[in-house]
């Protein structure tokens, strides 16, 4: 059968004449996720799945994205379905409420097909620190699918499902989606509502799309986008994504800021990048190295801001109204430390305390404070950038994917994954990942696509000129050594 | 009283008067069965976010504008992070760096003379839910968390109970009467606390502070802070000191007990409310809202005295809000409103009492008023009628001279008909006439009061007095 290899127009056009039902997509993705052992979801939402798909059978199919099955992050609110954040803290709770993007996914007649594994509470990079263990990555299965949205990364990898939502704090959709090979975006802060995705680190969190392509990329986010009356931070900005693909792309300006090509970045990856410059420049693109200034700051920056929201955003999680709670407390003390201690892994933890120190005395305004206002700088320094240029381009990782059992003691090194996406957080400005090759191990390389807020149509256009010209067999099902 | 200088600072928690919580579209009530006033934002669950209701900017703009704060133009919220039991997300979302309202004052009196009691900033924030401890068990009702608050601070200005009481009252007179909240210290949508230090000298630096918190009522923050200037002058007389402290007031003691010794100060590690943007307050808005602020308390006891109401009967009506926006809506009629606030405080407000109405919910329209206040001012109705015809005059639509026509109170105001009833009274008293020629003044009030029982009250008092002294001499 594999109607999940075809195009979204062959799908559509087999449903559209009856061929098909929903129901047998549905049936095909489970078949894939269950003979694929690689640990990308936490929650299987069949019995939910399946009566969706019935229900559809009766309806006309509508959109290019109706009765397609979708993976959901496991930090998204789903109601009546298990959503833990990879954490024992959570690993009862069953929301009564839907996430905006799930209300719209409902509404768009898509199918959720479970929820996907990812590092726990969305801190990490590599998605081990899971309470339910990591998923792995389809090109190697002994390597790591990036993090935080390592599950939904795999399992759009694996081609188990066309689409997959992630969310991005400081490169969990961009840095998974550059490890497995696949299409991943962060959209402009704003432009996808957070009600209902649990926060992390609330003024850089932003849910977005991953797909196989950048087409079907753009479809989700014309799907999930919008403002929210819910989230008084969402954007009040309607448009279709996929407006600029197949246009031209001649006399664009692309940036490299030469800190992406440092020494920091893996010279096969540079090499790579390098090639894809002459594929640009084919195209009718022109691009400059430029300097940029606090781009090696950034990671410095995301953590003071990132974990000192986040042990304030973590701060509920105590046990009295939900989640995880302990058993037998002595006193009120002890059902705070008890659910705590229990509740939470190691990496979260740690984050929680050195945020809380950051926020506390003297030192919110020695270090929280000042990363704000340097973060403004920041955000300037690209604005500035984008007068002159279109995009900003680079490596999206400074190594391919490693291996599951690679040592994860050194906390601050784990950060240098996220070292070239983190940026564009910083910034609250579009990023997104698109594969360009592979390594001598025949693992995914992915560069990063980098616009002005609200760009989002302009980074697809850019995306699928240079997909279509590289034209990669990317597929890892597909045996694919030939592409290299 | 002690020998040493107190200083007083006051900080107070107002409930705002909105329909919905202040940051979800959960129904802001009191008094309603637990947990019934909630959702998910209230509560903190995962993925929610705060919205932020207008309604309590506008409220908010209001308050600083009649504590005749500055307003800030471009503010956020902070996020103060604690954790309690009460606080369902473990922090609580309030204005910390950029509070809505700073610089203001109200005015009091002090013995006859105006004080500024000077406002250091007033702040949003929402309010935590309420614990009720049964034994062991501590039982949260989440009605209240979410409901919007602005908190008031004042700077340490104050140096008596006597003055905290009075700008207690004249806070709560102000936020009533602009709509802002209805200030029940019962029900708690009035809370205060009070900070109390003493000194020997005003040159001395500040003494260490006690902090008093959640008093019940105004004449408990009065009693609580006497109590503590004694408590603190007895320690310093003993040559002793005290830690920083918070106490609270028990009413069975009527005294002020400890709660807790300030070990160091709270780290509250406060940051900028990531979920809500910069609130920008324009100038068009303030605008709008000021005009909605009715004529104040100061304002209205000054117009009435101006109107020939004597002090004591202005501050009378003020206290009572639906009859001075009753008075009110009379101010530009040429009406005596000696009469009328006699009217309003007297035989009126009796009525409202026993029956346990507002005036507004009479038919007393104001030109049926009016018609009353004149008829009272010139004698055409006495105030004994008045009493007979009050609950007519109040609970039906007709006329008052038709009401008087009808319960036959209508007054004999022809001269001949007095002069008769007069003559034959005269005639029958014939001691207190020699009583009253030989100089006793009370004779003609007995004589009155011989008229006034044969017409049944149904004289004009004046024209029968002045009939009666003419027949005499």
């Amino acid at each position: 059968m594999k109607y999940l290899d075809k195009s979204i127009i062959e799908i559509n056009k087999l449903l559209k004449e009856k061929k098909i039902k929903p129901i047998d997509l549905v049936e095909e993705a489970y078949e894939n996720i269950e003979s694929s052992d690689l640990n990308a979801y936490i929650t299987l939402t069949k019995e939910e799945a399946y009566q969706k798909a019935k229900e559809l059978e009766d309806k006309e199919v509508d959109s290019l994205l109706f009765g397609l099955p979708i993976a959901v992050k496991d930090n998204i609110c789903t109601k009546g379905v298990l959503t833990t954040c990879a954490s024992h803290m959570l690993d009862n709770f069953v929301p009564i409420y839907d996430a905006t993007v799930v209300e719209k996914i409902n509404n768009a007649n898509m199918i959720i097909i479970g929820k996907t594994n990812m590092d726990e509470f969305a801190m990490g990079s590599s998605s081990r620190t899971s309470y339910f263990g990591a998923p792995h990555n389809p090109w190697d299965t002994n390597k790591i699918s990036g993090g935080s949205s390592g599950g939904s990364a795999s399992t759009i990898a694996a081609r188990d499902v066309l689409f997959a939502l992630g969310s991005d704090t400081g490169g969990s959709i961009r840095q998974p989606a550059s490890y497995t090979g696949i299409v991943g975006m962060k959209p402009t802060y704003g432009r996808v509502s957070r009600y209902g995705l649990i926060a992390f680190a609330s003024s850089l969190d932003q849910i977005g799309p991953m797909t196989k392509n950048v087409y079907e990329n753009a479809l989700l986010l014309n799907v999930i986008s919008g403002h929210d009356d819910k989230d008084l931070t969402s954007a009040n900005k309607e448009e279709d994504f996929t407006r600029l693909i197949g246009k031209d792309v001649k006399g664009m300006k692309i940036a490299i800021p030469n800190f992406f090509v440092s020494d920091i970045v893996d010279k096969e990856i540079i090499a790579k990048l390098k090639e894809t410059v002459k594929v640009l420049e084919k195209l009718g693109a022109t691009v400059d190295y430029v300097d940029m200034k606090y781009l090696d700051n950034a990671v410095t920056l995301y953590q003071i801001i990132a974990m000192g929201e986040a042990s304030s955003n973590l701060a509920r999680f105590d046990g009295i109204r939900y989640g995880h709670s302990k058993e037998n407390p002595e006193d009120i003390k002890d059902v705070y430390f008890g659910t705590r201690a229990e509740g939470f892994g190691k990496e979260v933890k740690r984050r929680i305390m050195v945020g809380s120190y950051l926020l506390s005395g003297e030192n919110a305004r020695e270090y929280f404070y000042k990363a704000l206002s340097i973060r403004d700088d920041m955000k300037q320094e690209f604005t500035n950038i984008f007068k002159d240029y279109d995009f900003v381009i680079g490596p999206t990782t400074t190594t391919t994917a490693y291996l599951l059992t690679d040592p994860m003691d050194d906390p601050s090194k784990s950060f240098m994954d996220d070292v070239l996406v983190i940026p564009v957080n910083m910034a609250g400005i579009p990023g997104l990942n698109m594969p360009i090759g592979f390594d001598k191990n025949h693992m995914p390389i992915g560069m990063q696509i980098i616009a002005n807020s609200f760009e989002e149509a302009k980074i697809y256009q850019l995306a699928s000129a240079l997909e279509k010209e590289l034209n990669l067999e990317l597929n890892p099902n597909a045996g694919g050594d030939n592409n290299d | 009283m002690t020998n040493y200088i107190a200083t007083i600072g006051v900080e107070v928690h107002v409930e705002l008067k909105t329909k919905t919580k202040i940051f979800s579209n959960s129904k802001n009530g009191y008094g309603q069965m637990a947990n019934s006033l909630t959702n998910v934002i209230d509560l903190g669950y995962p993925g929610t976010l705060p919205t932020l209701n207008e309604e309590v900017l506008n409220l908010a703009i209001k308050a600083a504008t009649v504590l005749n704060c500055k307003i800030r133009k471009e503010m956020h919220f902070d996020r103060k992070n604690y954790f309690y039991p009460d606080n369902p997300k473990n922090y609580q979302i309030t204005q910390f760096a950029t509070p809505i309202g700073y610089d203001g004052y109200v005015e009091i009196d002090v013995d006859g003379k105006k004080k500024k009691i000077y406002i250091e900033e007033m702040h949003i924030e929402e309010d935590t839910c309420k614990s009720t401890h049964r034994g062991e068990k501590t039982l949260l009702d989440f009605n209240r968390a979410g409901v919007p608050l602005i908190e008031i601070v004042t700077k340490p200005c104050m140096s008596t109970p006597e003055e905290a009481k009075k700008y207690l009252e004249k806070l709560r007179e102000l936020l009533l009467y602009s709509d802002i909240s209805d200030c029940k210290m019962e029900e708690g949508s009035m809370r205060a606390d009070a900070n109390v230090s003493i000194r020997k000298k005003e040159s001395d630096p500040f003494n260490t502070k006690a902090e008093i918190k959640n008093i019940g009522s105004i004449s408990n923050v009065g009693l609580s802070i006497e109590k503590e200037i004694e408590r603190q002058a007895k320690i310093y007389d003993a040559g002793e000191t005290f830690k920083p402290q918070t106490r609270r007031f028990d009413d069975k003691l009527q005294d002020t007990v400890l709660m807790r010794v300030k070990e160091t100060g709270n780290d509250y590690r406060y940051f900028p409310e990531p979920d809500i943007p910069f609130v920008i307050v324009t100038d068009e808005r303030i605008e709008k809202v000021k005009k909605e602020i009715p004529m104040l308390p100061d304002e209205r006891r000054l117009k009435y005295q101006e109107l020939g109401i004597a002090e004591v009967n202005a501050n009378k009506i003020v206290l009572n809000r639906s009859i001075s926006d009753y008075l009110n809506n009379l101010l530009d009629e040429k009406i005596n409103f000696k009469t009328a606030s006699n009217l309003l405080l007297g035989d009126i407000q009796a009525y409202l009492n026993k029956n346990e109405k507002e005036i507004t919910d009479t038919t007393l329209t104001k030109e049926r008023f009016i018609d009353l206040v004149n008829k009272m001012d010139d004698n055409t109705l006495t105030s004994k009628n008045l009493k007979d015809i009050l609950d007519k005059v109040l609970e039906s639509d007709k006329s008052i001279s038709e009401i008087m026509k009808e319960c036959n109170v209508e007054n004999i105001t022809d001269d001949k008909a007095i002069k008769e009833v007069i003559k034959k009274i005269i005639a029958e008293n014939p001691e207190s006439v020699a009583d009253y020629k030989a100089g006793h003044d009370r004779a003609i009030k007995y004589l009155m009061g011989q008229v006034m029982k044969e017409t049944k009250g149904g004289v004009n008092p004046k024209m029968a007095m002045d009939i009666l002294t003419e027949e005499l001499n």
